[in-house]
């Protein structure tokens, strides 16, 4: 009886593991000019988030390219897109579909 | 002694009105506060003034904190509102005695606007020029006493009169370095018999990001070196009408300084020195002005 116990507790937490582990999210790449130091970034970041949906959102100043993870089930609107990033203060240059892998919590 | 008490030729406090961004240590950026962002940013300055040409040996010293709030009404105007607190004191010669005379407490509010008229943008930079309008209401003390009578107007925390602020600043930011350079006039109207000389002020800053020198990934800190100079022209005060003679004059600054400029904050310092002074008569000349402070982004 202790060994199948035993058995069904590792199967169950290899399956959520595996199910965390390749679980992925829809994620976008957004191309923004006019993005040249960090304390720019922080306007970026707090636009995008407060989109419905956004779940994550990363910035690389190096490359101006900001990656935008969205929760499961929610896609990112490109005109919503644009709007954040311009009300933020800069341009939206590219968007792009990206598959971004992302825990599940 | 009232000769001496109205010639004073002491600088108005060149209190910089910096608002927000990496940006100058001394004058204001092009760089725009987000929408429905605000920005805070808190001041330590210290002006020194005791180079006296004339016989009354006086010494004009001004420290403050000084603290702005800046909010994003949309993407490209911005508004500023700025409240120094300050301490002000004079010592001088008067009588074959020395006297001190001082006050402390919260000066003048100013209110800036400020509208992003043109913006250029490309991969890693920005081109921008910004107009700002802004007006300062007399709602600091400009009538103080002490045991000598009232204070004279540089000991004053607040000038009485509702003063004018315009120009224009234009910034171009690449993620290596960023050039500022702001054209602005200042209007002063008179109050109590008494009218400060209107401020032309032509002010250019150079920030070069000095670590990390290879930029990796994410959003790394700065560290910039900053360069600055001032180019301060005054006129004359009014006192009762008449011009005073041994008041205003020209002023330039260089200021070296260092910024430390993250995602949500920045640590800067820097000191304004005074490497001409073109001032008329016997105004009193400036020994340097110190300034630290840091900005938050929320």
């Amino acid at each position: 009886m202790t060994r199948f116990w035993r058995r069904a507790i590792l199967a169950l937490g290899l399956v959520l593991t595996s199910t965390s582990a390749f679980a992925t999210s829809q994620g976008y790449k957004l191309r923004v000019d006019g993005l040249a130091c960090p304390f720019c970034a922080y306007g970026i970041e707090k636009k995008l988030s407060a989109i419905k949906g956004v779940q994550r959102v990363e910035v690389d100043i190096a490359t101006g390219i900001v990656t935008v993870t969205m929760a499961e089930g929610t896609t990112l609107d490109e005109t919503a897109a644009k709007k954040a990033v311009k009300d933020a203060g800069f341009s939206l240059r590219g968007f792009e579909r990206a598959q971004v892998g992302a825990p599940t919590k | 002694m009232k000769t001496l008490l109205h010639h004073w030729g002491i600088p108005v406090l060149l209190v910089s009105v910096g608002t927000a961004w990496s940006a100058p240590i001394t004058f204001n950026t092009a760089l725009p506060v987000h929408e429905d962002g605000w920005v805070l940013r808190g001041q330590f300055i210290y002006d020194n003034n005791s180079r006296d040409p004339s016989p009354a040996n006086r010494d004009v010293r001004v420290s403050g904190l000084i603290s702005v709030l800046g909010y994003g009404v949309t993407r490209d105007f911005a508004l500023f509102g700025v409240l120094p607190y300050l301490g002000k004191r004079l010592d001088m010669d008067m009588g074959g005695q020395r006297v001190s005379r001082s006050d402390q407490g919260f000066g003048d509010l100013m209110v800036i606007g400020r509208y992003t008229a043109y913006e250029s943008n490309a991969l890693g930079r920005t081109f921008r020029v910004a107009p700002f309008l802004g007006v300062k209401a007399p709602t600091g003390s400009d009538n103080a006493q002490d045991g000598l009578g009232r204070l004279p107007p540089p000991v004053q925390l607040g000038s009485g009169s509702r003063d004018w602020l315009g120009g224009a600043v234009a910034t171009y930011q690449t993620l290596d370095f960023q050039v500022d350079s702001q054209l602005s006039y200042r209007a002063n109207r008179e109050a109590n018999g008494f009218r400060s000389g209107d401020v032309s002020r032509f002010d250019v800053s150079l920030q070069y990001r000095l670590w990390p020198q290879q930029l990796g990934s994410g959003v790394p800190a700065f560290l910039y070196g900053v360069l600055e100079a001032n180019l301060v022209h005054a006129e004359k005060n009014r006192v009762g009408g008449t011009r005073d003679g041994n008041s205003g004059g020209t002023t330039l600054f260089l200021s070296p300084g260092l910024q430390y400029v993250t995602k949500k904050w920045i640590l800067e310092a820097g000191v304004q020195i005074p490497v001409v002074q073109d001032l008329n008569g016997t105004a009193l000349k400036n020994d340097y002005i110190f300034n630290a402070g840091f900005r938050i982004n929320f």
